[in-house]
């Protein structure tokens, strides 16, 4: 139990909490709006930054965050282009990414568990200047979401309607992939880069059975997003062999269970009165 | 409510002329011609295809004109600042949403482009929402997620996203749509007390008849042209129509 307040579990715990909650602060417009698959495309496409990271010598995160960040743009820009409709243009830039990035890594000689790490997290091994990165992308994520709310909700709930009252639809846009990328580019060390998708979404789901609003649903999901991060990280500490990064997913998946659960049990004990 | 009638006194708030678009070869419009001026009440009439959601959509800038133009309060469609004076409500909800939403927050989101970009929403912003799910009668729903609401309902919230920020033009795609015949007139009479404060309404409908006792004048799109023409030859020849048929 004592590895539970060493400084490299505490490390764990800042960065986890900064993605846990800063994860389904953004995964709620891309879940309204039916982009969930968009975070799994940046975090493919990451994989190819931290293969170019490596071969010009750049740590991975910066090289993550650069090819993130183009490819998340580049994405958006098909979309609205009716390029990237249905999943197989989206499957297709996932295997492209995770493709390019496995023969530069390769090629380099570098297939070691740091790659391993990339891919399924590494959250034990950070460093407080990794902590420090992790927090500012966060930060910059929830300080941006803040700011723009009003204008990100007029979007998300019809976009259509949007454009016709004058909002910059498209820059809110590339807004949102930007900061879906930087939120990529933070998860890639606590959960990685293959699960770190699943937290712009599980726990949105989760937040969405237990509120009537927009505004609440994302209360919830980020309580619950910050609820998987500790107490996965916890078992991962206390059980000693398992990946964090798994142990926190999981726990958001039965965060969600309980959260379909108990939410299906309130609205039976207090039914809404609607009239027609 | 802003004073719209010293807005729209520089002159027509809509003018469309010699209007050409289509979807593919054959045009929608081939010349149409339409004017409106500030506090008109219109009601736009046509068979299914006919070009009436179209012709909403050309006003605000949704869909570019291959020829002609179209100006809306003095200024062109594609401008944010002329959008942000209009109140569009299409048929329905444009997304499927995924996440709850309360009718408070679909609402307000029709005040956000009048507000500045790192503006917060104040006391009197929440009045206005609140007075325009009022206005249309879900003044006890506020709180409830719309897609718990049965449609009617949710057309009353579109509705008042489309008044909350007191438009000086209000594009309004079958408002009336799902909507049960006890709550229509109050509806429509909201409608009414917008274009007698100067705005300009412009409603999409399949049965002009609602409209009766607002607006006198009813624009028929047939063919690609609009005809102007009154109640009564609207009866008479949708009866004849219905004879026929």
């Amino acid at each position: 139990m004592s590895r539970l307040f060493l400084v490299w579990a505490v490390q764990a715990y800042v960065a986890g909490a900064a993605v846990g909650i800063a994860a389904p602060v953004i995964g709620c417009f891309l879940v309204q709006r039916r982009l969930s698959l968009i975070g799994d495309a940046v975090g493919h496409l990451a994989f190819a930054g931290v293969g170019l990271g490596v071969a010009i010598g750049v740590a991975p995160l910066w090289g993550a965050l650069a090819i993130a960040v183009i490819g998340a743009i580049g994405l958006e820009w098909l979309r609205v282009r009716g390029r990237l409709a249905g999943d197989l243009s989206l499957a297709l830039v996932f295997y492209l990414g995770l493709a390019l990035g496995l023969v530069i890594i390769s090629a380099r000689g570098g297939l070691t568990a740091s790659v391993q790490g990339v891919l399924f997290g590494s959250i034990f091994t950070i460093t407080w200047g990794d902590v420090a990165a992790i927090a500012a992308l966060c930060a910059v994520v929830v300080t941006f979401t803040a700011v723009f709310y009003k204008e990100l909700v007029a979007v998300a709930l019809d976009e259509e309607t949007a454009r016709a009252s004058g909002l910059p639809v498209d820059r809110l846009n590339v807004l949102l992939v930007v900061l879906t990328a930087l939120l990529v580019a933070a998860g890639m060390r606590v959960v990685g880069l293959l699960l770190i998708a699943s937290l712009l979404v599980v726990p949105v789901a989760a937040g969405s059975r237990l509120a009537h609003s927009f505004r609440g649903s994302m209360f919830w999901a980020a309580t619950a997003g910050l609820f998987s991060a500790i107490v996965g990280l916890v078992i991962a500490l206390v059980q000693g062999e398992v990946s964090p990064g798994g142990t926190i997913v999981l726990t958001s998946a039965v965060v969600f269970v309980l959260a379909a659960v108990l939410g299906r049990r309130a609205a039976r004990r207090h039914p809404r009165t609607v009239a027609s | 409510m802003r004073d719209v009638m010293a807005a729209a006194a520089s002159g027509l708030t809509v003018e469309v002329s010699g209007l050409r678009f289509g979807y593919g070869a054959a045009p929608i419009f081939d010349g149409l011609d339409l004017r409106l001026e500030p506090g008109e009440f219109a009601v736009l009439a046509g068979a299914n295809g006919s070009g009436k959601s179209t012709l909403l959509r050309l006003l605000v800038g949704l869909l570019r004109p291959e020829a002609g133009t179209v100006r809306v309060l003095g200024g062109s469609p594609t401008d944010p600042s002329i959008l942000r004076r209009i109140g569009y409500a299409p048929q329905g909800l444009r997304t499927v949403t995924s996440l709850p939403v309360s009718v408070t927050e679909v609402v307000a989101a029709g005040l956000v482009p009048s507000k500045p970009l790192f503006g917060r929403m104040g006391r009197s912003d929440w009045r206005r929402v609140n007075a325009a799910i009022d206005a249309v009668g879900l003044g006890d729903l506020s709180a409830e997620c719309l897609f718990e609401l049965s449609g009617g309902q949710q057309q009353r919230a579109i509705l008042a996203r489309a008044l909350v920020g007191d438009p000086e033009l209000l594009l309004l795609d079958e408002p009336t749509t799902g909507i049960d015949p006890a709550a229509r007139p109050g509806v429509v009479r909201e409608f009414h007390r917008r274009a007698e404060a100067g705005a300009t309404v412009v409603a999409v409908s399949h049965d002009p008849d609602e409209f009766h006792e607002v607006c006198e004048r009813i624009l028929v799109l047939e063919e690609g042209r609009l005809e102007p023409i009154t109640h009564d030859e609207f009866h008479h020849r949708y009866h004849q129509h219905a004879g026929r048929t």
